[in-house]
């Protein structure tokens, strides 16, 4: 299983979303602080990086999330 | 040189409770099992309108000697690690002395640390005995920093509950006892765990009074306690494992040689996340805030007392404590049980 593929079944469960969610997944109310706190020990545990919160905050899809990574890890 | 032992640890946590239901009747966006489900949290403890840190640490204090009766003459120093004093001077220990009724000879210092202030605590009783300077060192933890958080606070006020705890820590002959202690500070962070005003820096005045929105609907005053909680969680989950690596390196032991490892109870994500990281297997890692919250200073001896009273330490365990937070700060050592 690929790291996205991971990634996105525990983005999943953070965002209490009903279905599994995709890199297009717009966030709504539920991206709140604890969210992000949740989605920053996950990109550590997957990819080794840690993003700052402020960063994540300004995100609105799973994919800005993604885009973020790249930009630590390349 | 003699060496230290943790003798007994006994514990207060005041009647009051916040359930996650009070919570979420306040800050309705939230229910009762996600909050559990992230912070493993179901109820926290919170110190009485009238009830200061040292109130809690003499209540500790006395259940610790109601079950070792013959220690407290023995007392000939007395550590009181707390962030939130009964009084800007004298220092809080001294009033603990007397209301104890500790013996004149004894040393009493209060020691200003949050989550890591026990195992700081810890290492100067192991300094104090290994020295000469005392045998017998007493030290309590308390805090009550419910009185420090906004109403309207979610992010702290669903994390942290008041306690205190007492400690024995004992001159000793044998295998057993205090091992190695590793350190770190990193004051960059200072203001990532704060109370921005009140002190002499920020005095409190009626601009320091004012609440403002501090973001996610988290309303609080500057005179009110402050957590950028995705800071504190970098924090630790890259403080943590570095400092646990130096001391098991520093003991000539590895992560499989130790039997259990007492982090400071942050939250349940941070405890397990940390367990993953050090790939540690879970039954190795203490949980112990699920009815007090985050007792700051008294975190890891609320979660040695449990398992000491569950019969969870065996003779010979390796134990690790590690203590991070608030400063930012942090601190590990082992015991040997």
């Amino acid at each position: 299983m690929s790291d996205v593929t991971t990634f996105l079944e525990e983005m999943t469960e953070i965002l209490e979303a009903g279905a599994p969610v995709t890199a297009e997944h717009t966030f709504g109310d539920e991206w709140d602080s604890l969210a992000i706190v949740s989605t920053i020990a996950l990109v550590d545990e997957i990819f080794g990086v840690f993003l700052e919160g402020k960063d994540l905050a300004g995100c609105t899809t799973v994919q800005s999330v993604l885009d973020l990574v790249d930009k630590q890890t390349t | 040189m003699n060496s230290a032992i943790l003798k007994a640890v006994a514990s207060y946590l005041p009647p009051q409770r916040l359930s996650n239901e009070d919570l979420c009747r306040d800050h309705p966006s939230w229910t009762p099992e996600k909050v559990f489900a992230k912070t493993g949290i179901k109820e926290r403890s919170v110190s009485g309108a009238d009830e200061t840190s040292v109130d809690m640490g003499i209540q500790a204090a006395i259940a610790l000697f109601e079950k070792n009766s013959n220690e407290k003459e023995a007392v000939d120093f007395l550590i009181f690690c707390t962030q939130t004093p009964d009084y800007f001077l004298p220092s809080s220990a001294c009033i603990i002395q007397e209301a104890l009724g500790l013996r004149e000879s004894v040393g009493a210092i209060d020691v200003n640390q949050g989550c890591s202030g026990f195992v700081y605590s810890l290492s100067i009783a192991n300094g104090l005995i290994a020295s000469g300077s005392a045998k017998n060192v007493l030290i309590i933890t308390a805090d009550t920093y419910t009185k420090l958080i906004s109403p309207s606070d979610f992010s702290v006020r669903s994390l942290f509950g008041d306690g205190a705890t007492a400690s024995l820590v004992k001159a000793h002959d044998g295998p057993e006892g205090l091992g190695r202690f590793v350190f770190g500070t990193s004051g960059k962070g200072a203001n990532d765990l704060i109370v921005p005003a009140g002190g002499f820096r920020n005095p409190k005045s009626a601009k320091t009074a004012v609440v403002s929105d501090g973001g996610f609907g988290n309303k609080r005053s500057p005179e009110q306690l402050f957590m950028d909680g995705s800071k504190i969680l970098v924090f630790g989950l890259s403080k943590v494992p570095s400092a646990v690596g130096q001391l098991l390196e520093n003991e000539g032991i590895s992560v499989d040689d130790v039997d259990h490892f007492v982090f400071h109870q942050a939250s349940l994500l941070m405890l397990q996340k940390l367990g993953k990281k050090m790939k540690i297997p879970s039954e190795k890692v203490p949980i112990a805030l699920e009815y007090s919250g985050n007792t700051v200073s008294s975190t890891i001896p609320l979660a040695l007392e449990q398992c000491f009273l569950m019969g969870k330490f065996k003779s010979g365990d390796v134990v690790v404590l590690v203590g991070f937070g608030v400063g930012l700060s942090w601190a590990a050592c082992t015991i040997k049980m």
